[in-house]
């Protein structure tokens, strides 16, 4: 089941809506990729709200998916990450290091938002 | 619903795994935290099937021992066996999310954790979480 | 949250009792109960029958006449209703086939006098109003073969005793439940966590952490982080008296997972002796942002929240959202 890719502005907003097997994830890891280089977005937001499990191997896309994400210039966020899964990845010993987690989508976005004014303020001097 | 089976041979079926076993928790009277441990677990486990054996069981089932009722998880596989056990459960806590079998892990997710294999032999885990 | 029993149906309360078959066939076996004494039952089927309303009528008035139990059947619905359970109760003790369907009846009947509160003694009592009264009918029918109404009166006891063992295991489940649920709802309380500010929490840990808490303790702060929304939380440990390398890592783990929900955790309250201890374990301090006091720490957490503090028209001190850039850290 393919996972909804929405485009606002610059940003490209990932819903996954349902439990996704390992070539879901896959697939979802080379549809970002695509887009952020074909709309040149420079913010990704990764909706995990819905995902009761992140065990290993979605931790590990997820990396994936940030790493790759910047290598063409856009920055990930994951969002919604349940309180029951973060205790479980702790647990399991995974941290999601160098990857943004905010609470909710509203959060990714306002950090997205942070993110594009910080470069603004740069490229105006 | 007393107890569950799942043949794993593809990822679809680590999703239903991790989805029947929730909902026997759920039914079993596990809070939210421990349903999602016990369905993180199951993914796990059944993962490390697939990766290396191809094909395996997951079964989920209710037990009782002296006054306590919890959840077992079995997860059975014909496949090469873990030839060192030990190093395999050494807790790498930091890199659990690397290549490794993410068995230290798991048996922190659950409390009680067994496991038995051999090169050959195949492995069976068993991983009991207790209603607390 | 959890209790320390599964929330069962009706049909599953044999097995979460523990009352599987094996268990079941030993109590049996302990009683000498076996099928001789079965036979002698359904000898006496016929019997039962046709006193069952007498005795049970017979029963409910001897009840009644007693003013702590008599409280608990005001209800006129209540009491026709046991009355009507009394009466397939009676009948069922001698209608054989004393296995898991029998059981569960037996536990469902036993759940609901817990539920109604009717007190332990009162159950025994009739279980010793009904031997009294089949022993009455025994005689009467065996008048000429005593020997025969005292074989058949001691199966009857024993599958009385049998019947008593269920009751109390019923009884014993249920209000180790109640209890459950009532530490729980003290533990909840004992661990507050206060919204001191918009989205931002204090988690004041207060005494031993043993895993079982700090497990509480975190899945209560994540849940508290998911409600409110917070963007920065502070665990104050002053009260914690002892860190060893157990608690050292339930608070890794819980800053851990408070960032996957997005906040920022500050640990406040480390004494000197409680770092120097968490140092030696291995643990970095700069992972668990530790600040000096509650009051520090709020400030701190102010300050990444982009709260100052204004001098307002009295003089006095206010805080007042800075506005602009929440930006953490």
């Amino acid at each position: 089941m393919p996972v909804p890719i929405l485009k606002q502005g610059d940003c490209l907003i990932a819903s996954i809506q349902s439990a996704l097997t390992d070539a879901d994830m896959l697939d979802l890891r080379d549809e970002l990729s695509d887009r952020v280089g074909r709309f040149r977005s420079k913010g990704v937001i990764i909706d995990v709200t819905v995902l009761d499990v992140l065990d290993s191997f979605a931790s590990r896309t997820l990396r994936t998916i940030s790493e790759m994400v910047r290598l063409r210039g856009a920055e990930t966020v994951i969002v919604g990450i349940q309180p029951g899964v973060a205790f479980s990845m702790v647990q399991l010993g995974l941290s999601l290091d160098g990857v943004t987690t905010v609470l909710d989508l509203e959060e990714g976005l306002a950090h997205l938002e942070r993110s594009r004014r910080a470069r603004a303020a740069l490229a105006g001097g | 619903m007393d107890d569950v089976s799942v043949t794993i041979r593809s990822d679809a079926d680590v999703v239903a795994a991790r989805g029947m076993g929730r909902s026997l928790a759920e039914d079993y009277g596990f809070g939210m935290t421990d349903v999602t441990m016990i369905a993180t677990a199951i993914s796990e486990l059944a993962r490390n099937i697939l990766k290396y054996a191809h094909e395996g069981e997951i079964v989920v089932e209710t037990v009782q021992r002296n006054s306590r009722s919890g959840v077992s998880v079995v997860a059975r596989d014909d496949g090469p066996g873990i030839a060192d056990v030990g190093l395999a459960m050494q807790d790498g806590f930091s890199t659990a999310d690397s290549l490794g079998l993410g068995l230290p892990g798991t048996r922190r997710l659950m409390d009680e954790f067994e496991i038995v294999s051999s090169p050959g032999a195949g492995t069976i885990v068993t991983a009991i979480k207790w209603l607390r | 949250m959890a209790a320390t029993r599964p929330r069962v149906h009706a049909d599953g309360l044999a097995e979460a009792i523990g009352l599987g078959p094996a268990e079941l066939a030993m109590r049996k076996r302990f009683l000498e109960f076996d099928d001789s004494d079965v036979h002698r039952l359904a000898e006496i089927y016929d019997l039962t029958q046709e006193h069952v309303d007498q005795v049970i009528e017979g029963f409910y008035d001897h009840l009644l006449s007693f003013p702590e139990t008599a409280a608990f059947f005001r209800d006129p619905r209540l009491l026709e209703h046991v009355k009507g359970r009394q009466k397939e109760y009676f009948i069922r003790l001698t209608q054989g086939d004393y296995e898991q369907e029998y059981v569960a009846d037996r536990l469902r009947l036993g759940s609901i006098h817990e539920k109604i509160g009717l007190p332990v003694r009162s159950f025994l009592g009739m279980y010793a109003f009904y031997l009294r009264q089949i022993a009455g009918l025994l005689l009467k029918e065996h008048s000429e073969d005593p020997d025969q109404a005292f074989e058949t009166f001691h199966s009857l006891a024993k599958l009385l005793f049998f019947d008593i063992g269920l009751g109390v295991d019923i009884y014993i489940y249920q209000r180790e439940r109640t209890i459950a649920l009532q530490q729980e709802a003290i533990r909840e309380l004992s661990t507050p966590v206060l919204t001191v500010r918009d989205r931002l929490l204090v988690l004041p840990i207060i005494g031993i952490l043993d895993t079982s808490r700090a497990q509480q303790l975190t899945e209560g702060l994540l849940k508290s982080i998911r409600d409110s929304r917070a963007k920065v939380v502070i665990l104050d440990v002053t009260g914690v008296p002892a860190v060893d390398s157990a608690v050292a890592n339930h608070l890794l783990q819980t800053v851990e997972a408070s960032r996957l929900m997005g906040a920022q955790v500050i640990v406040t309250g480390l004494s000197s002796n409680v770092a120097q201890a968490l140092v030696t374990l291995g643990v970095d301090l700069t992972k668990l942002n530790a600040v000096g006091d509650l009051q520090g720490g709020i400030e701190f957490a102010e300050r990444i929240m982009g709260y100052r503090v204004v001098a307002n028209g009295d003089g006095l001190p206010e805080v007042v959202d800075a506005g602009s850039d929440p930006e953490a850290g």
